[in-house]
């Protein structure tokens, strides 16, 4: 299909106003943040971030350089510790080590696979499936696991590419099979780090697609950090706009447009200075 | 007695009526030795887990890592001999394994990067080495031209019981831990987060690194190390499709590589350390070559 603005690919959830079964489903606390510092080499880079985010929500964060997006993903996957607050997945806490598989990670292509690997598709979506040390690991795998590696698969699209070395695939089908990775671990939470780089304009609308199919059919909750805001108000329930601490939280088509963000930042817009001069 | 005996014992069983059939001259000879029997056990097990990890460690771009804790397992053997230690290696042994845990922490604290602390360690320690053997004890000698060069054919019990040990630990570790140390080789941050020990799991992979590597110097030598551990997983990258053709074809190379380079070694009486090297980077070229005209029809096929 071709992609236009004025054919959003948004679901009709969004028209769909009147309070649905789905609204009270949404309702169960996901990830619950509260009161968020992270220091990163001596600065605040996080200060007082509260964010819940509720089951089958899609979140989308944007924000300026070094606003800290991927300073909150990484202090939400526990890789980043944070100076003060309190994070909650599921209800609990699951730093230090006690990650439970709930949490599936997706991150940029192009820094996800190393490069000097041979690598077919489906051995790379099997990694999904490995959450602990087993004692009979080698090859040797449960029809369960075999499913689930075939319905991430399936899901995603790239059954047809199951065997082929995923140097050899295109921006949008790696990222494909880098999302299909994350399926395959049975995450209820996915979070995405730029998905949305290095693949052209046709895959990027055909993961956005995949996102929505994600949310909407298998109920996925959904956390993606973009740069591509049409991408994010197209598609996500939610925005979160971040530069240090959250400053807009809310609905895609009320997000204030980026010069009211700027001055948001205290930076005042240059023709308004210049309109103010004249007066 | 040694544990490695009845090994060495039972294949040389079935080595000895294999000379009438060996081409050459000196090589069919060689099957008739029990010390001949011990280089090629020797050599085929370090060959074969060298394999195994090398693939690891190209995926985790450290190819250096084997070189550095090469020589850094030579001062700890220069350290053994000025002792007056039966087998230096167990002192290489030690040493390797610190200064691999001591690298990966200063690489996971984000302290130095993996390369500048492989580097210091590497300089460091063959410095201190070759500064202990001028100072106590009489400079490089022959012996010690063994553990720079690799000498097979002077492999005594001792250390194949090392190799014999390290092999099957290393191994037996690789079964159990392999699909949590290639999760982690993709992606560190999925694998944590899917809830995998991924700090644990580097520490185990250096260590076990450094004790392969010391394992294999008797064989190929501290300088030639990287050209068993590396290079025949490089060539694996250029003809494999899919990881697990990779490790195969990485078998298929070290392991060809390694009968090759004792039988020129033999024929042309050369170093058996050198002579593995140096076939194993010519089966590289080779490879290479064969691939870029294979690409090169392929791409003129379909442009």
């Amino acid at each position: 299909m071709e992609f236009s603005l004025l054919q959003p690919l948004r679901g009709d959830y969004l028209t769909n106003q009147t309070p649905s079964p789905k609204t009270i489903w949404m309702s169960a606390k996901v990830v619950s943040i509260e009161g968020l510092n992270v220091i990163r080499s001596g600065k605040l880079v996080l200060e007082d971030v509260n964010l819940e985010i509720h089951k089958g929500e899609f979140v989308g964060i944007v924000g300026p350089n070094g606003g800290g997006k991927t300073t909150l993903l990484m202090t939400i996957l526990g890789i980043l510790q944070s100076s003060k607050g309190k994070i909650e997945i599921f209800g609990f806490n699951p730093y230090p080590t006690n990650f439970r598989g709930e949490v599936g990670w997706v991150s940029q292509t192009a820094a996800n696979i190393p490069t000097k690997m041979r690598m077919t598709v489906r051995e790379l979506i099997t990694m999904g499936t490995v959450s602990r040390i087993e004692w009979w690991p080698f090859s040797i795998r449960s029809n369960e696991k075999r499913e689930k590696i075939e319905k991430a698969m399936e899901l995603t699209g790239i059954s047809h590419l199951a065997d082929k070395d995923i140097s050899r695939l295109s921006g949008g089908e790696r990222q494909r099979a880098v999302i299909g990775r994350a399926l395959a671990s049975d995450a209820e939470v996915l979070i995405f780090d730029e998905p949305l780089v290095n693949v052209d304009r046709s895959a990027r609308n055909g993961i956005l697609k995949l996102l929505d199919k994600l949310c909407h059919e298998q109920e996925k909750t959904l956390l993606l950090v973009s740069h591509d805001m049409a991408a994010i108000r197209q598609s996500a329930h939610r925005v979160v706009y971040l530069d240090g601490s959250i400053q807009y939280d809310g609905h895609p088509d009320y997000l204030p447009d980026l010069i009211d963000l700027a001055g948001l930042r205290g930076i005042q817009h240059v023709h308004q200075t210049d309109d103010q001069e004249e007066e | 007695m040694a544990i490695s005996e009845p090994l060495v014992e039972f294949l040389g069983f079935f080595l000895e009526p294999l000379a009438p059939f060996m081409p050459g001259h000196t090589f069919p000879a060689f099957f008739e030795l029990e010390m001949f029997h011990r280089a090629l056990i020797a050599a085929f097990l370090v060959t074969i887990v060298a394999g195994f990890y090398g693939s690891f460690l190209l995926m985790r771009n450290l190819a250096l890592m084997g070189d550095g804790l090469a020589h850094v397992s030579f001062g700890g053997v220069a350290i053994g001999i000025v002792l007056g230690a039966a087998a230096p290696l167990w002192y290489a042994l030690l040493f390797s394994v610190s200064a691999a845990i001591m690298i990966h922490e200063l690489q996971e604290r984000e302290l130095l990067t993996g390369d500048a602390s492989i580097a210091i360690f590497l300089t460091g320690m063959l410095a201190l080495g070759l500064v202990v053997l001028r100072i106590w004890g009489g400079g490089v000698t022959s012996d010690i031209e063994g553990y720079l060069f690799g000498n097979l054919l002077l492999i005594d019990y001792q250390d194949l019981d090392l190799i014999l040990i390290v092999s099957v630990l290393s191994l037996g570790s690789l079964f159990v831990l392999h699909d949590a140390l290639l999760a982690t080789t993709i992606d560190a941050v999925a694998a944590r987060v899917q809830g995998l020990p991924v700090r644990w799991i580097g520490l185990w992979f250096s260590v076990t690194i450094a004790a392969i590597v010391v394992s294999m110097v008797q064989v190929i030598g501290t300088l030639l190390v990287t050209a068993l551990l590396v290079t025949p997983a490089a060539t694996a990258q250029l003809v494999g499709k899919s990881y697990r053709s990779c490790i195969m074809w990485t078998q298929i190379f070290g392991l060809s590589s390694v009968i090759l380079g004792i039988y020129f070694s033999s024929e042309l009486e050369t170093g058996s350390g050198s002579m593995i090297a140096l076939i194993s980077a010519i089966v590289f070229g080779i490879v290479l070559i064969g691939r870029s005209i294979y690409n090169q029809k392929t791409n003129n096929l379909n442009p």
